[in-house]
């Protein structure tokens, strides 16, 4: 490598503004491709971790008349090499009476309503995580909240304790956990954090009533019960469609109250005995409708679905064989046994629609992208013809010319990939208080720097015009309106937010850089800046001196 | 080596530098042959300064750039101490031109970016390699200055070309071409882009480098400038007459 590529690589780069101008856009285009992808992808792995923190990996569930002697499938369930937590629930819909408004007439509203074990229930899904109101893991943490959060002005480590155990400790009253967007009191603040929309209705502080409807055997409705539950917290799992709707009861009292429960099976054939009571001849056992299925590390939820199917084949042939048994569990073909991701087909298989689309979109992004470099690129060495010829006719040769652009083009490439990555990471970080900016009114000192700077420009152009400057009073005058127009638009500029979290299901924008991604555009875009280099270099390398020299 | 039957003229004994032996150049375009050179010779001794005469368009250029190996004829033959350039590798008539030609042009032809010290220096930097420069550079680096002062650009050494005038730009490039201690001097109309008076001071440099021993050829379409020259030889019809 001579040392005159060296130098004019050097003085190509610093004494022109057009290899600014290729590593402002190599770094826009980085940018753009990393940021739609981190967001995206992002998108789609809450979407992954929203399916463990929402229902495990595998799920069994026959609804409404529920699987019997769940525990004994569960014992066999924890002993597969696949299993790592399991726990059952009794889901189904039902009416809840809030505490609000003030006066008699209370609102009610309908809910799923999820009948758990809190301590199984947290080892196969993310209970613990999701709920809110918890004293801060940090002190930092509570410094970061802002000072009207209840989190950093209340003591909730008593509460998130009642939380985890589904009970008012204090009075051992049973308790009832609310999606965040149960109640309408929740008001969501700029910075993700939640106030009560009047302190006297934080849900915490009150009881909620939930009436659920019994189905017989045959089908037919039974006299609805109601019971009384203490709202011990509320949780916000992030998908705003469970937010909306689920509350979360202990298993014991869901039971109970769909009749679901351990029950003595009676003779009504029989003759009732003195107190009217018919002989006991057995007992109905407890059921679940659903059982939550946790896949150990590295055990995918397919393989674990397969074992899990397996087990409930084991399970319904061994109950149907033994002739105590009187209650027997459903048929496996009746039972539907999924992985999350099945479960959660209808949610997940527009995305994956989105996701296609976007491939196609940064594909074509790419494309633009590359032939943008190549055109700058060309028009670069294209002005450097001469250059080329003079080069050549002191002595330079073709691999010493190609090689001074091929360098030309490494460079822009990779500062270019630098400066994308970065401002990426910078967009990504900040992607939600950005968002939350747009969201609110341009603040005044925003506006005023840039009519100040408009002011600036205004002065710089009537100085070009004065020394009449004809470039120089059209470059001002359009950076002047450029300013003016900006700072109007900031004055005019409406709050508005474009991710609406009834609408994408999270309720914040993924905010963590696809840094796999990231590397691979950024290598992407070198190999094009110096694929965009080399064409018109190599083409400049052959062209004859003689006609180089001749270019004007 | 092809032996061409000119490759070794009659008078190689006298000693002829370099020379031209019936060298044809032509041009197409489109479906047109243009025949610009038909059969032209030259012959240049050592020391010699020869003027090449002929009106605009008559293929003065053309032959410069034969004799400069930055182009090559379509037939006949240029030889450089009985060697015939029309034979050499690539690499070797890179080498050929970096150390035995020294190029001027009318047009000055120096690299916009880099100040009049590194266009200066450019020749060395392309002939040799980084370890060699970084043992040499000082040494170099003051016969770029040597030579510079020399031409009375003493203080510019740090402006661009786009900040000379055309007398002191083509100053540049004669010191560019000498930088490397050329055997022949090819200067393509050196005074063609200047006033009378500048293009003298031109010429007076290139009559004291000739003094000093270096052969020159040089290109004109006019013969008051011609007459500088020790010999003038005219290009008429493709031919030198
Ligand atoms: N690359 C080319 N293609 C076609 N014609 C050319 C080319 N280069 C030169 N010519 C033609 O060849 C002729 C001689 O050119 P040149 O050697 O530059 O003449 P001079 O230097 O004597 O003015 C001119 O007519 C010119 O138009
Ligand atoms: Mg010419």
């Amino acid at each position: 490598m001579a040392v005159y590529t060296q130098l004019l690589v050097r003085r190509y780069l610093s004494t022109r503004i057009i290899p600014l101008i290729a590593v402002a856009a190599v770094g826009l285009c980085v940018a753009l491709v990393v940021i739609v992808v981190s967001v995206m992808s992002g998108f789609l792995d809450n979407l992954r971790a929203s399916g463990r923190t929402l229902m495990g990996d595998v799920v069994i569930s026959y609804p409404v008349q529920g699987i019997p002697y769940y525990k004994e499938f569960i014992a066999d369930v924890l002993k597969l090499p696949g299993a790592a937590a399991a726990t059952p629930l009794v889901d189904t819909y039902g009416l809840l009476r809030m505490p609000y408004p003030g006066g008699p007439n209370k609102d009610v509203v309908t809910a799923q309503v999820w009948a758990i074990e809190p301590e199984t229930f947290s080892q196969v899904t993310e209970l613990d995580r999701t709920i809110w109101w918890k004293p801060a893991a940090s002190p930092q943490e509570a410094l970061a909240m802002a000072e009207d959060d209840p989190r950093r002005q209340q003591d909730l480590s008593g509460l998130y304790e009642d939380a985890k155990v589904l009970r008012e400790r204090a009075t051992d009253r049973p308790g009832a956990l609310l999606g965040m967007h149960v109640s309408i009191v929740n008001q969501r603040q700029r910075d993700g954090s939640y106030r009560p929309r009047n302190s006297m209705w934080w849900m915490p502080n009150h009881e909620i009533t939930v009436t659920l409807v019994p189905i017989s055997e045959k089908g037919t409705v039974s006299q609805s019960n109601s019971r009384v539950f203490k709202v011990v917290n509320e949780v916000m799992s992030g998908v705003f469609q469970v937010d909306k709707n689920r509350v979360f009861i202990p298993l014991k009292e869901g039971q109970e109250l769909l009749r679901l429960d351990e029950a003595p099976i009676v003779d009504t054939t029989a003759v009732p005995d003195a107190s009217g009571n018919y002989p006991v001849i057995g007992t109905s056992p407890a059921r679940a409708t659903q059982i939550l299925v946790r896949a150990k590390e590295g055990v995918t939820p397919d393989e674990l679905r397969v074992q899990v199917a397996e087990a409930y084949e084991q399970f319904y042939l061994q109950k149907s064989a033994d002739e105590s048994v009187r209650t027997r569990p459903p048929a496996a073909e009746y039972v539907s046994i999924m992985t999350w991701e099945q479960r959660l087909r209808d949610l997940i298989a527009p995305v994956e629609k989105e996701r296609q689309m976007m491939r196609i979109l940064f594909s074509i992004t790419y494309l633009v992208c590359a032939g943008l470099i190549l055109a700058i690129f060309w028009s670069i060495v294209s002005e450097k013809t001469r250059d080329i010829g003079i080069l050549r006719a002191i002595g330079a040769s073709r691999m010493g010319v190609l090689w001074i652009f091929l360098r030309y083009g490494l460079t822009i490439g990779m500062v270019g990939s630098g400066v994308g990555i970065a401002l990426a990471w910078l967009v990504i970080r900040n992607i939600n208080a950005i968002h939350m900016a747009l969201g609110n009114d341009a603040p005044p000192w925003l506006y005023v720097t840039f009519f100040l700077l408009a002011a600036g420009s205004a002065a710089l152009t009537v100085r070009a015009l004065t020394r009449s400057r004809i470039l120089s009073v059209l470059l001002w005058t359009v950076a002047t309106l450029a300013l003016v127009g900006i700072g109007t638009g900031l004055v005019l500029h409406r709050g508005f937010l474009i991710w609406d979290p009834a609408v994408y299901y999270f309720a914040t924008i993924p905010s963590e850089m696809d840094w796999g991604n990231a590397w691979i555009t950024a290598v992407g875009a070198i190999v094009f800046s110096v694929l965009g280099a080399a064409v018109p270099a190599a083409r400049a390398a052959d062209i004859d001196p003689v006609r180089a020299l001749r270019y004007e | 080596m092809t032996m061409h039957p000119h490759s070794t003229p009659p008078h190689a004994a006298e000693g002829v530098l370099l020379s031209a032996c019936d060298v044809v150049r032509t041009y197409r375009m489109g479906r047109v042959e243009v025949p610009v050179l038909k059969n032209a010779s030259i012959d240049v001794k050592p020391g010699e300064w020869v003027a090449i005469l002929g009106s605009s368009g008559s293929g003065k250029s053309t032959l410069l750039h034969l004799l400069g190996g930055l182009d090559r004829a379509d037939s006949g033959t240029v030889t450089f101490r009985g060697e015939h350039v029309g034979g050499y590798s690539q690499s070797r008539l890179d080498r050929y031109r970096n150390e035995h030609i020294g190029f001027v042009f009318q047009f000055y032809h120096l690299l916009p970016e880099l100040n009049v010290l590194e266009n200066t220096l450019l020749p060395a930097t392309i002939g040799i390699g980084r370890f060699e420069w970084m043992r040499r550079q000082g040494e170099i680096r003051d016969r770029a200055r040597m030579l510079l002062e020399r031409f009375g650009l003493s203080h510019r050494f740090r402006h661009r070309p786009a900040e000379l005038s055309g007398g002191e730009r083509q100053r540049v490039a004669i010191a560019r071409a000498l930088m490397h201690n050329p055997d022949v001097l090819l200067a393509d109309e050196p005074t063609g882009n200047l006033d009378a008076k500048t293009g003298d001071t031109i010429l007076d440099m290139i009559a004291e480098q000739h003094r000093a021993g270096l052969t020159v050829v040089m290109v004109t379409h006019d013969q008051w400038i011609a007459a500088r020259a020790d010999r003038t030889v005219h290009l008429v019809d493709g031919r030198v007459a």
